[in-house]
């Protein structure tokens, strides 16, 4: 074993680099999962979002929408100065402008026609007063209609309860995100970038000089010496994933260990350790220094992240870019955990998709390995 | 007679229209220091290649401890050592580390292999260093650990591929000691070098390669006879004219002459008095001269005869 040996030997002094790692990764998934309590996924509570009023209308039903919105949100009103109002926009001062024009109650409730708003752009807080600014509208509609006047109609507003939110857990797809998603999610980090280093490093020192003659005229086979390298990297493979997994044990616990959903979060993990290690081997045969490795490494690795939806999740993503990266196989990596995080049964439906995905990521496995062989096979033949 | 340790027939190896390996025919016997000696290009890299089977020859056999080598003959593989021109160790290991890494390649037990390291530890003089990486050692430390590396598993076979380069002399003393005891030891050397002084040295055996064959071989002795030079008469600080060159190469035995610096270099056949009659000669003419020396044939001579004064790749 005396290949084996040596594969674990370089492993050995490159294992401050592991260790930099194993802490750049625990350290985020940790600040993960205390973002992650403080935010709670069992509770919600509305967001409070700053808004101005421009109101030139002055009614009773106007000055309802006004004490409406009061009732969550932060008002300011506004004088109708098309400066003034970009200004507010421009500093933040307001998130969400709110024009009620003369005749309200005529063009916006009776003709149902829109209520002129602005908004920041992308605040995804402003969908949610939209939200609350369409219930009212309606609801004035519905008791006008009835043969309230607009007093009662703005009493009887007053009185509903705002809705309340319920989180759902259950095998809908309402189910609470599970705190070791982000874990897992962040996971192909640590295997890529650990794996895409040390294999480098491990297969630059097995090229250096004149190592390759050397070990291809001893009494070794060449066969048994790709078995034992193999062998190491397999052990190594194998280890950095107990590690994750262990860690994913310790710190989420009993939530972890009782999901019903865990042999897939480890199957899926396992299959995505052998997805990095493949591919760092292929890598690793076109690694000449330890620039041109650190420079590989990082491109494989931030770059596959980021564009697989492990920094950023997949929900928030662009499709064009999405669309890209299906050609990788984090994307399916992540897929999975995605499927896993939205059910805590597994209907018949989420688990095929679920054995589509880890399926492409397999086919990955075997690419990146007939690369290899390919790749081996044409520099012997050189 | 000693057995064939190594044998090559017909060795024939090209790469695409360049022929590296012509028809090549070497024979060497066990317990023999062999030098293998060639200009750059002349195929002695690809020979032992072959020989090693890290690379496939079109035709041609070669033998082995009397067995045909290939690339599986592990037997044949397991008393093999060599010791590669570029340094081959790995520099995250320390020195003992690397000889035992490369001794763990041929040895597999575990006790005998710690004995084996520290022998060839010793051997080449590494004691104080054991612990130390190979970017830390000097140039001539980094190829005795090479060499470490190479033999640690005490084979009967050497092969060392210019051992010997970019090393003072000191170093390289104490590695020529070294090759000289492992053949002592009952290892046949093959051995091929540059420096022709290194050869003359310490090989009992020489066979000279150009164009991808032997195009010489045999003992010092013999290749010095087989070469025109028999001596090389210089004389410093003598003023001669055209009419005295040509009247000295007139002069029997003579085939060279060369005036430079008022230096003169006369190369003569082997015969008896060349150099009395070279002097009788710048006394007839009253030449006054300087210091003379006369000196026997080298390695040096025989490989630029044999192999031509073109520079080569």
């Amino acid at each position: 074993m005396t290949v084996f040996k040596g594969y674990m030997k370089i492993l050995k002094k490159n294992i401050g680099l592991v260790i930099m790692y194993l802490i750049i990764f625990f350290s985020v998934a940790l600040a993960l999962q205390a973002a992650a309590g403080k935010e709670g996924s069992d509770s919600y509570q509305s967001k409070s979002v700053e808004i101005g009023i421009v109101d030139e209308d002055g009614g009773t039903l106007a000055q309802g929408l006004e004490d409406y919105l009061g009732k969550i949100h932060h008002i300011t009103m506004l004088e109708n100065d098309r400066e003034v109002l970009q200004e507010n926009l421009f500093y933040r001062n307001v998130e969400y402008i709110v024009q009620i024009s003369e005749n309200f109650v005529q063009s916006c409730i009776l003709d149902s026609e829109r209520l002129k708003v602005t908004k920041v752009p992308g605040s995804y807080t402003s969908y949610y007063v939209d939200q609350q600014i369409n219930s009212y509208l309606s609801m004035a509609r519905t008791y006008l209609a009835a043969g309230l006047s607009q007093e009662e109609a703005v009493d009887a507003i007053a009185a509903e309860k705002h809705s309340e939110v319920q989180t759902l857990a259950g095998t809908s797809e309402n189910v609470t995100k599970p705190g070791y998603l982000y874990y897992f999610r962040y996971l192909p980090y640590l295997f890529l970038g650990v794996f895409c280093y040390v294999m480098g490093y491990i297969l630059m020192a097995f090229r250096q000089g004149d190592i390759q003659r050397r070990m291809e005229a001893s009494a070794v086979s060449v066969r048994r010496q790709s078995i034992e390298g193999l062998l190491a990297m397999g052990v190594m493979g194998l280890v950095l994933w107990g590690v994750g997994i262990a860690g994913a044990g310790i710190m989420y616990g009993k939530a972890f260990w009782k999901s019903q959903t865990l042999g897939y979060y480890i199957l899926n993990s396992l299959i995505m350790m052998a997805v990095a290690l493949s591919l760092s081997y292929l890598v690793g045969m076109f690694v000449k220094n330890s620039n041109m490795l650190s420079g590989l490494a990082n491109v494989i690795s931030l770059g596959m992240c980021f564009l697989c939806g492990v920094f950023v999740p997949m929900n928030v993503m662009d499709k064009k870019v999405l669309k890209v990266s299906q050609f990788l196989p984090v994307y399916w990596y992540e897929q999975v955990n995605e499927l896993l995080s939205e059910y805590t049964t597994l209907t018949d439906k989420a688990k095929e998709q679920i054995h589509m995905a880890m399926g492409i990521e397999v086919l990955f496995v075997v690419v990146f390995v007939c690369l290899t062989l390919t790749v081996v096979k044409y520099k012997r033949q050189k | 007679m000693s057995q064939n340790i190594v044998h090559i027939e017909n060795l024939v190896k090209r790469y695409g229209d360049l022929v590296a390996l012509n028809h090549l025919n070497l024979d060497i016997k066990e317990g023999e220091v062999f030098g293998l000696l060639g200009p750059n290009g002349s195929g002695k890299t690809t020979a032992i290649n072959c020989m090693l089977s890290l690379l496939k020859y079109d035709k041609g056999t070669i033998e082995i401890f009397g067995e045909p080598m290939s690339p599986d003959n592990y037997q044949v593989k397991k008393q093999i050592g060599i010791v590669l021109q570029n340094v081959a160790v790995f520099e995250e290991l320390t020195v003992q580390e690397n000889i035992d890494y490369f001794c763990g390649l041929y040895i597999s037990e575990k006790k005998k292999r710690k004995q084996l390291v520290e022998e060839a530890i010793q051997f080449v003089g590494l004691e104080d260093y054991r612990k130390m990486r190979p970017k830390k050692l000097s140039g001539g430390l980094l190829r005795r650990l090479n060499i470490a590396c190479g033999i640690a598993h005490k084979p009967r076979l050497i092969i060392l591929d210019e051992p010997t380069v970019a090393v003072d002399p000191q170093s390289r003393n104490k590695i020529l000691e070294g090759i000289q005891e492992l053949n002592r030891q009952g290892s046949t050397i093959i051995y091929t070098s540059h420096y022709m002084e290194e050869v003359e040295q310490i090989c009992t055996r020489i066979a000279i390669m150009d164009h991808g064959r032997t195009i010489a071989s045999g003992t010092k002795e013999e290749l010095k006879q087989m070469i025109k030079t028999g001596e090389t008469i210089t004389i410093e600080s003598v003023l001669l004219d055209e009419k005295n060159l040509r009247e000295i190469q007139a002069l029997n035995h003579v085939f060279d002459v060369h005036y430079e610096s008022q230096i003169l270099t006369v190369r003569c056949t082997g015969a008896k008095h060349n150099l009395i009659r070279i002097l009788n000669y710048l006394q007839s003419q009253e030449l006054a001269f300087g210091r003379v020396f006369s000196e026997l044939p080298t390695l040096n001579d025989v490989f630029l005869e044999i192999t031509g004064k073109q520079l080569r790749d």
